[in-house]
């Protein structure tokens, strides 16, 4: 029951930051994959960077045990693939799955129709799962690993050089590029 | 304490510190905070418990034959209230603000409100179903597997960034 409140106050809160940063803007969106405003993308960067560093500092503190960690599997096809496709469909309509439920929120009309594509979406997935996805899925597939276990370094050092880097390039990038 | 915050100069500093870092920070602790007392943040695992939770009720023979929405499970889990959370947010946020939110032309090809919908449309069919193939989204996948340092989440945010500045610079050249 506190995880379903928990959770839908870091909705409102996710979908309230989403807003006033315009990521559920598509033509925001479209801006930022065409690499000539970076500011969508610098906000996921120290979004990612600050929460590694504060999740992994807490783990430290409280134990792994007491966190809720949960890593999804490394199947490399599948994974890959996937994001291949979804790519397209970013580019293409500027919403990922939650900034059309955002778009929705503030009244947007086309962020409608991305909602209304993506429970088909997830028909035709779930209807084609058995056959098609299953079986990729279970190519290359190396479960759980993580960054620290790939370096062999511990995980609050990786999570700490990795936010690091990551406002780092965030700080070091234009946020308006200007295009020749 | 607060003696000296009235005396430094008002916003100095934070103020200096532009949108994006300021909402990005904001959101990395609720990302934590998440982690620490739930669980990851992440929304398109609700599109297929959504389908499960129609299918059980018209077809429940063929829902409880699906092995997916079988591993899925039910829509009464705290990513489904996170999704409600980010309909309301979004709502109250462009009301506070008073924002509102214009139809917008993402690509030069988008001449009319119908062009906008088709590619909306199409968009939400294949982020959801290469989601829904990778086991995550921008925000279970990039946000937070990359959070939980996930190999997996490093690995598609690489093939979304890829498809993802080409198809959005095709679409601006017009090529399609």
């Amino acid at each position: 029951m506190t995880a379903l409140i928990l959770s839908l106050i870091a909705g409102v809160a996710m979908g309230a930051l989403i807003q006033r940063v315009r990521a559920s803007s598509p033509a925001m969106i479209a801006a930022n994959l065409r690499l000539e405003n970076l500011s969508i993308i610098k906000f996921m960067a120290t979004t990612i960077a600050v929460g590694a560093i504060l999740a992994y500092l807490t783990m430290a503190v409280v134990g792994r045990d007491a966190m809720h960690f949960d890593i999804k599997p490394t199947y490399v096809v599948g994974v890959l693939l996937g994001g291949l496709i979804f790519g397209v469909g970013f580019g293409l309509g500027g919403y990922c799955p939650g900034t059309c439920v955002v778009g929705a929120g503030e009244g947007r009309k086309d962020a409608l129709f991305a909602i209304l594509g993506g429970v088909i979406g997830a028909l035709v997935f779930t209807l084609a799962f058995t056959s098609i996805v299953a079986p990729i899925n279970a190519l290359m597939d190396y479960g759980k690993v993580t960054l620290d276990q790939v370096l062999g370094l511990p995980a609050v050092g990786v999570a700490i050089g990795l936010g690091a880097i990551f406002l780092g390039i965030v700080y070091m990038l234009p946020t308006e590029v200007k295009r020749k | 304490m607060a003696e000296s915050a009235t005396q430094a100069p008002p916003g100095d500093g934070s103020s200096k510190l532009p949108t994006w870092a300021k909402l990005g920070a904001i959101f990395g602790v609720v990302s934590a905070l998440s982690i620490l007392t739930w669980g990851p943040i992440g929304v398109s695992g609700t599109y297929p418990r959504f389908i499960g939770a129609i299918m059980r009720r018209i077809t429940p023979d063929a829902a409880h034959a699906n092995p997916y929405l079988e591993k899925m499970g039910s829509l009464i889990k705290p990513e489904t209230m996170l999704v409600i959370g980010l309909l309301i947010g979004g709502f109250l946020a462009a009301r506070l603000a008073g924002d509102k939110a214009a139809p917008e032309h993402v690509h030069p090809g988008e001449t009319t409100s119908g062009k906008r919908y088709r590619d909306a449309f199409i968009g939400g069919f294949l982020i959801v179903f290469g989601a829904r193939f990778a086991g995550g989204c921008t925000s279970g996948h990039i946000i937070s597997g990359i959070t939980q340092l996930s190999m997996s989440g490093l690995l598609f945010a690489a093939g979304v960034f890829a498809t993802g500045i080409l198809t959005a610079k095709l679409m601006h050249k017009g090529a399609k």
